[in-house]
């Protein structure tokens, strides 16, 4: 092989390029570690309020309609949530939910959170914050993965299953109407069709302050009320105001997997990188170390 | 067998015997060409600077390589098993860890390095370092499949809090066992007093000089290799 090389002591510059590369390789899968954002006032949302919901459904046809969703056949089984839960076809549903003061509805859809575990996990980028501070999904982009699904702590995304083998399907889920806001046509279908104003769409800021108004009026009525969304998760883009504890509407007073999604892919993936970095590293060093120390023509 | 190099200042004489049978190495490349598009397709779900390779339907084909690689990796033991159930059973016993191993690890640094060979114990048809990539190996290719066929068929199935822990086991198995093959790999192709293992891998055939140097107590069996290995350890002391 190399018999008649001379020993040779690895240089200084093989030494730092070397190093460099280590580093590199270790640092080039790493995500940026974005500093935590905060929901700004500027950013859109949507305000719900349950006290005002008469339970009329139109914000789930108007979502429909306006994205196109084939209609979905149910067994309500003498139950008034049709359908049921969530899915690939129905983003947006008014669910029944019990609280301490008794049967009230509940419109359930995208959160919009700004620590989105989805996006944190989309391998494709198919999921993003629009710079209104909605979470936008970008259909071409989305290979089916199905990560959203399964990290999202509200159960939002659905898979658009087209074989199940394969693998071959597409992220549903409410995109905020983001072409309504991209083409100037408008809000969100479900909360410009509400005809008690039950859903509002607005700037963030300001849908606060509305929400802190209403739940002072509502207390002065004697009525145990909290707004949600306004911390959790970064703060959520669809704010709710809640007549009783967050658990009761299955909603999470914490919703915990945004920093679990944080933690394997910002820790775990970092790590692995310093993995493979240090095996490349010790691997070409033993190459140069072991080519000037061992001669092929002294092997057995 | 008799091979003669020429070109040299002179005639080396090879000997030839068989190590490992057909069926031995077709296994070990047919896992080879299975792992390693899954590390590759894998590796563009899990890097976040591979991500346009992973979008809409490239990603989908991506995918479903994974898949159809990942069957093959699946069943490839399992028909191994099927097919030569004693000699899988020998693998798995060749791997166990042993005593003599900590010795091995702790001589190796010097050996690769510098080629000191004198502290190297006495090793069977695979030695510690080998050993313990084939227990990676086995230890992996479970985690794989116990994590990645709930991720295949489970969405929507298995609750979302275990299949989020799912894809963190299967990210770690990824990064033990392809950290295992990049040094694997460094060993099999491009470490000269490894030469013969690539050959062996091949042609199923190593040299009986390097057996007995490498893999003394297969070559001469344990108990004739430790009495050479014991003998050869009290002339060093002499000296
Ligand atoms: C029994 C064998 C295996 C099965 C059934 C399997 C299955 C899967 C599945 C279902 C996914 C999720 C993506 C999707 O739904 O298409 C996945 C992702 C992945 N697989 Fe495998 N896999 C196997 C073996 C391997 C091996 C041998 C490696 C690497 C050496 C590997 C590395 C990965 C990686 C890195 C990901 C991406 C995880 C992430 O996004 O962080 N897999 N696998
Ligand atoms: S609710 Fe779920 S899908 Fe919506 S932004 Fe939050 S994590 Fe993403
Ligand atoms: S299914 Fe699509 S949107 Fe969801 S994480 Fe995978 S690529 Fe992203």
């Amino acid at each position: 092989m190399n018999g008649e090389k001379t020993e040779r002591r690895m240089s200084r510059r093989e030494f730092l390029g070397l190093s460099a590369l280590g580093l590199g390789i270790s640092l080039i899968g790493a995500r940026p570690v974005a500093a935590a954002r905060a929901a700004s006032p500027d950013e859109v949302a949507i305000l719900y309020d349950p006290v005002k919901c008469v339970g009329c459904k139109a914000c789930q046809m108007a979502c429909k309609r306006w994205n196109r969703l084939p209609a979905e056949s149910t067994d309500p089984l003498g139950i008034y949530e049709s359908p049921r839960d969530l899915s690939a076809i129905t983003w947006n549903i008014i669910k029944l939910r019990r609280t301490q003061t008794g049967w009230h509805f509940f419109n359930y859809q995208c959160m919009h959170c700004t620590d989105a575990a989805c996006v944190e996990v989309c391998p494709t980028g198919a999921l993003a914050h629009d710079p209104l501070g909605f979470v936008a999904l970008n259909r071409d982009r989305c290979n089916g993965c199905g990560y959203c699904t399964q990290f999202c702590p509200y159960g939002v995304p659905h898979l658009r299953v087209e074989n199940a083998l394969t693998g071959a399907a597409k992220s549903a889920k409410c995109t905020f109407c983001q072409d309504r806001l991209w083409e100037g046509i408008g809000g969100p279908a479900c909360a410009e069709v509400c005809p008690v104003g039950a859903l509002a769409w607005g700037r963030r800021g300001e849908l606060l302050e509305k929400a802190w108004a209403r739940v002072a009026e509502l207390h002065a009525r004697g009525m145990d009320v909290r707004i949600y969304g306004e911390t959790e998760a970064g703060g959520l883009h669809r704010l709710s105001i809640l007549l009783d504890e967050p658990e009761q509407y299955g909603l999470p007073s914490a919703p915990k997997t945004p920093a679990f999604a944080r933690a394997w892919q910002r820790i775990i993936q970092p790590l692995g990188n310093v993995a493979f970095g240090a095996a490349l590293l010790g691997i070409l060093g033993a190459f140069l170390f072991v080519r000037r120390k061992i001669r092929m023509e002294e092997v057995k | 067998m008799t091979v003669q190099l020429k070109g040299k200042p002179e005639v080396v004489t090879i000997q030839w015997i068989p190590k490992y049978t057909f069926m031995e190495r077709l296994g070990h490349w047919l896992h080879t060409a299975t792992f390693i598009p899954l590390a590759i397709t894998g590796m563009i779900l899990y890097f976040p600077f591979l991500e346009p390779l992973a979008q809409g339907e490239a990603g989908l084909f991506v995918r479903l390589v994974h898949r159809v690689a990942a069957v093959i990796f699946g069943l490839l033991p399992i028909i191994y098993y099927i097919v030569e159930p004693r000699r899988l059973l020998l693998h798995i016993r060749e791997f166990l860890p042993r005593k003599e191993d900590i010795g091995w690890l702790k001589a190796a640094p010097a050996y690769y390095l510098l080629g000191k060979h004198e502290a190297m114990p006495p090793q069977g048809r695979f030695n510690a370092g080998e050993k313990l990539n084939g227990l990676m190996m086995i230890i992996t290719w479970f985690i794989f499949g116990i994590t990645g066929v709930p991720m295949w068929f489970g969405k929507g199935v298995i609750p979302p809090e275990i299949f989020r822990w799912l894809v963190v086991f299967h990210d770690l198995a990824m990064i033990v066992s392809v950290c295992m093959l990049m040094v694997h790999l460094y060993l099999a192709v491009a470490h000269p007093l490894m030469w013969a293992g690539l050959v062996s891998m091949r042609f199923g055939v190593t040299s009986a000089e390097y057996a007995a140097e490498h893999h003394a107590k297969w070559y001469y069996g344990p108990k004739r290799a430790m009495e050479i290995w014991e003998a050869k350890k009290r002339e060093g002391a002499h000296h």
